[in-house]
């Protein structure tokens, strides 16, 4: 493995959005043969530093080299002059949901091209099932892609640009929507490529994952590299993260706002939460308690957090309050591009979508004044990073999208919050901030359910953790618990 | 929550302040004034080319002759916003007034002898096109059509069926109830004219600020988003395609009331008016986009090209190419404004 010789080079790097700077003159270099993480708070810069790499969004100044194609930038674009050097796995996620696994995965890929561009069916789906049978993923090669869930679209967006044969591969979040075990598979392919030369920029804001796969670090804030090319051995998730933030950031420990005699708010009786279940679920949410669903993709715990918010039918039994009408229930859905947010609109209009019945008056219009206040005030408490509230979300980087959705959640002051992934792409001191304010929302009687695949989030936050597998409740964790205690239990089901 | 507004307090430290003329720029293009500074142009050009063209009597009259496109692209607006289109508006455009007309006039007339009384008559067309436009709901919610095929179907039906309700013939006078509002004065000014200045108006009201409006837009930028928002989608699919014919039945009234007749043909090629003018005022045809001040530009702009054309005395076969040079112009102008100002694409 030869690492010394750069294969991509970047000098001086400029990139304006409207009033906003989002790369400041920024030099990136990347050597053959490793494994680059790029990290950075929300805002940051990075998703635009790899568009700008890869032509997705042209740079307006600035040197670019990619092994031996070399230019300019001039705010032209230049995506075709590097199409076969880098491929680039993005944030948001770019299947085609009319089309099968098998046309998403060769979309104008050379291997299946005959004569007069005429493409071999044939060839492609068994090319494909190879592919899936390689990363063990368990779908048909001519299902479409729209029917399949955000993991398993993820790691095919994945398996795409890894089978395009470049020399140069970015990847932007790509674990954000992945299971653990799904996870596991990514980073062995990642190292087989890596041994064989290929080149990562990875992004990610789960720093043990960067501590896992990465050789070199390198730190963005507001637009800037503050710390270039660091051997991951000479750091620690605490630098990085303060680095990245510009400031301290302390990992909160959980608190206990429970009381085994709040009335419940929430109550799920002989639940089938899919037609594979074989078991009823009995749950129920009671005032000031922190619930995590957990278990393996699949497992049903997302299909449960769906029928307790009312957004899915269960198969049978039903979801009641004991106070008789169900209660106000704040949702964030758990693939933010599919049902999180309307690009369009501005931040104000997604955040007060969720809230529009509280927001307006008795004829129906609403409130400017009322949702101005609103809006900004769960824009503050959730951290929203925008130019102003009118900013349309789809020009907001990822993890400020996720912050969008997460404040419309609020905007009706639920008494329930069903949250599934709440903090995916968030950076780690918004998280903490987010987990701040759910239990602050606990601790003055909200009930709050969070599906998560992330233990350490678990952690921080849930005072009893329910293990789904199956479709059916197999564990439960209550109480005072370490984070090994709650390893454990998952993993006896996994 | 006593919190104060601040907008500013989450902007980002990379920013260097918005510059108040890109923001103005943009707010200008956002609330759909793209194209007024085009057709104040159009106006001083036409009052050089024809003097009969800034003269009151010119100006209410292309009013009045815009108010059946106005209502009728209003309706349109309403679909389009959701991401859906409805063809068989420019049906109902016909059919509505037809049916009322044929129930009010006597069988002598042409009609079918029930002789309602005429305060029935804009029930039973009003009525008539809100029956249609819950039908292509049902059709698009319940039934799960693409609405392009579902309202096409029903263009030609709705075709087809003012000539078997009319027995092929148009209905003359068919009564002051039916004609008042599309030929009545009011201290000089057209009932029509006024009509179309209130539904705007409320209409365009009800989409800045009321949350009728914001669903609209929110299931046409993103219906899942809407949906996991907790807004009724399908009531929402179903309403916009309900009010959309609504308002064309209107404007088919108004029409009767302008021709005094309930003529055949009526409204024939009004569809592909109004979805020019919406989009030359800037709704997008993917949805999520577009408001009721630029709809009223686009009909403005293609009612004065049509005025202007016809008083330059061009002939009238140049009038129709003219006026669809015109449209493209338009809507690349529209366009490019809306790009360059968000920065966002949108399919027009
Ligand atoms: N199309 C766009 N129009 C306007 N501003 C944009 C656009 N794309 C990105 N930005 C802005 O550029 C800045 C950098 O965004 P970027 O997506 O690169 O952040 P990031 O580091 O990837 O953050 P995250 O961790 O949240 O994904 C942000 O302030 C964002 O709002
Ligand atoms: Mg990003």
């Amino acid at each position: 493995m030869e690492n010394s010789h750069p294969i991509v080079e970047m000098r001086n790097i400029t990139k304006t959005f409207g009033s906003t700077r989002a790369l400041r003159g920024v030099d990136f270099t990347v050597m053959r043969g490793e494994v680059h993480a790029l990290v950075g708070r929300n805002g940051a810069g990075k998703s635009t530093l790899v568009s700008a790499l890869s032509g997705f969004t042209s740079a307006d100044t600035g040197a670019i080299r990619i092994s031996d194609t070399r230019f300019e930038a001039t705010g032209q674009n230049y995506a075709a002059l590097i199409r076969d050097d880098i491929a680039h796995v993005q944030q948001t996620p770019r299947l085609f949901d009319h089309l099968t696994v098998a046309e998403n995965l060769f979309i104008e890929n050379p291997l299946i091209r005959k004569k007069f561009g005429v493409i071999s069916h044939k060839s492609m789906l068994a090319r494909a099932t190879a592919l899936l049978n390689e990363w063990n993923i368990d779908i048909r090669a001519n299902a479409h892609a729209g029917e399949l869930d955000a993991g398993t679209r993820q790691l095919l967006e994945i398996i795409k640009a890894l089978s395009r044969g470049v020399p140069v591969m970015i990847l932007d979040e790509p674990t954000a929507a992945l299971s653990n075990a799904e996870k596991r598979v990514l980073f062995e392919h990642v190292k087989t490529l890596k041994n064989a030369g290929i080149s990562f920029v990875y992004i990610s804001h789960h720093l043990d994952e960067v501590f896992e796969v990465a050789d070199i670090v390198t730190i963005m804030r507001d637009g800037q590299v503050v710390k270039a090319r660091e051997p991951v051995g000479t750091l620690d998730v605490e630098t990085i993260a303060n680095l990245m933030m510009g400031e301290e950031t302390v990992r909160s420990a959980r608190e206990d706002h429970t009381d085994k005699s709040a009335p419940i708010l929430l109550q799920a009786k002989g639940l089938r939460v899919n037609k594979f279940a074989t078991a009823d679920i009995d749950f129920e949410v009671r005032r000031g308690e922190i619930v995590a669903l957990a278990g393996p993709v699949g497992s049903g715990k997302e299909d449960l957090a769906m029928i307790l918010a009312g957004q899915k039918k269960p198969q049978s039994g039903q979801v009641t309050s004991p106070r008789g009408t169900l209660p106000t229930i704040g949702f964030v859905p758990t693939d933010r591009h599919a049902s999180g947010y309307v690009g369009i609109l501005g931040v104000r209009e997604n955040v007060s979508v969720g809230g529009l019945d509280i927001l307006s008056g008795p004829l129906g219009f609403i409130k400017g004044r009322k949702e101005a206040d609103l809006v900004a005030q769960l824009a503050r408490l959730t951290n929203v990073i925008s130019s102003s509230l009118e900013q349309p979300v789809s020009q907001l980087s990822g993890g400020n999208q996720q912050k969008v959705v997460f404040a419309r959640s609020l905007c009706r002051s639920p008494d329930v919050i069903v949250a599934l992934s709440p903090t995916r792409g968030v950076d780690v001191g918004a998280k903490e901030q987010l987990y701040a304010l759910l239990r602050d929302l606990a601790s003055k009687g909200l009930g709050v359910v969070v599906v998560s695949d992330e233990e350490d989030e678990i952690e921080q936050l849930a005072n009893r953790v329910t293990i789904v597998f199956g479709g059916k409740i197999v564990d439960e964790l209550v109480g005072d618990y370490s984070i090994k205690d709650l390893i454990l239990h998952m993993e006896g089901v996994a | 929550m006593s919190v104060q507004a601040d907008t500013t307090s989450n902007s980002n430290a990379q920013d260097t302040g918005p510059s108040k003329l890109s923001a103005f720029g943009s707010a200008f293009v956002a609330q759909g004034f793209t194209m007024f500074p085009v057709l104040l142009l159009l106006i001083i050009v036409g009052a050089f080319v024809a003097p009969a063209f800034l003269t009151s009597r010119n100006l209410i009259n292309i009013l009045e002759q815009v108010s059946v496109l106005g209502l009728t692209t209003i309706g349109l607006t309403f679909v389009v916003l959701i991401g859906r289109l409805d063809l068989s508006l420019e049906g109902v455009v016909g059919f509505a007034p037809m049916l009322a007309a044929v129930m009010l006039v006597p069988a002598a007339a042409g009609g079918y002898g029930v002789e309602l009384p005429g305060w029935m008559a804009l029930f039973v067309a009003l009525g008539a096109a809100g029956l249609i436009g819950l039908f292509n709901g049902f059709m698009v919610v319940k039934v799960g059509l693409n609405p392009f095929i579902s309202t096409l179907g029903l263009l030609v039906l709705l075709r087809g069926g003012v000539l078997i309700i009319s027995n092929g013939r148009s209905i003359y006078s068919p009564g002051e109830a039916l004609t008042y509002l599309g030929s009545a004065k009011i201290l000089g000014l057209p009932v029509a004219v006024i009509v179309f200045v209130v539904v705007a108006t409320i209409v365009g009201l009800v989409f800045q600020f009321h949350r009728y409006g914001r669903a609209l837009y929110a299931v046409g930028g993103n219906e899942e988003a809407a949906r996991a928002a907790g807004i009724n989608v399908d009531r929402v699919i179903w309403s916009a395609f309900f009010f959309a014919a609504l308002l064309s039945g209107l404007a088919g009234v108004l029409l009767t009331g302008r021709l005094d007749s309930a003529v055949t043909t009526q409204g024939q090629g009004i569809i592909f008016s109004a979805f020019a003018a919406a989009v030359i005022g800037g709704v997008s045809l993917g949805g999520g986009k577009g408001t009721i001040i630029g709809v009223v530009s686009g009909v403005l702009l293609i009612g004065v090209i049509n005025n202007l054309l016809t008083l330059a005395q061009v002939p009238s076969f140049y009038v129709q190419a003219s006026t669809g040079a015109v449209i493209i112009i338009a809507a690349v102008l529209t366009t490019v404004a809306s790009q360059r100002s968000s920065g966002v694409k949108t399919r027009t």
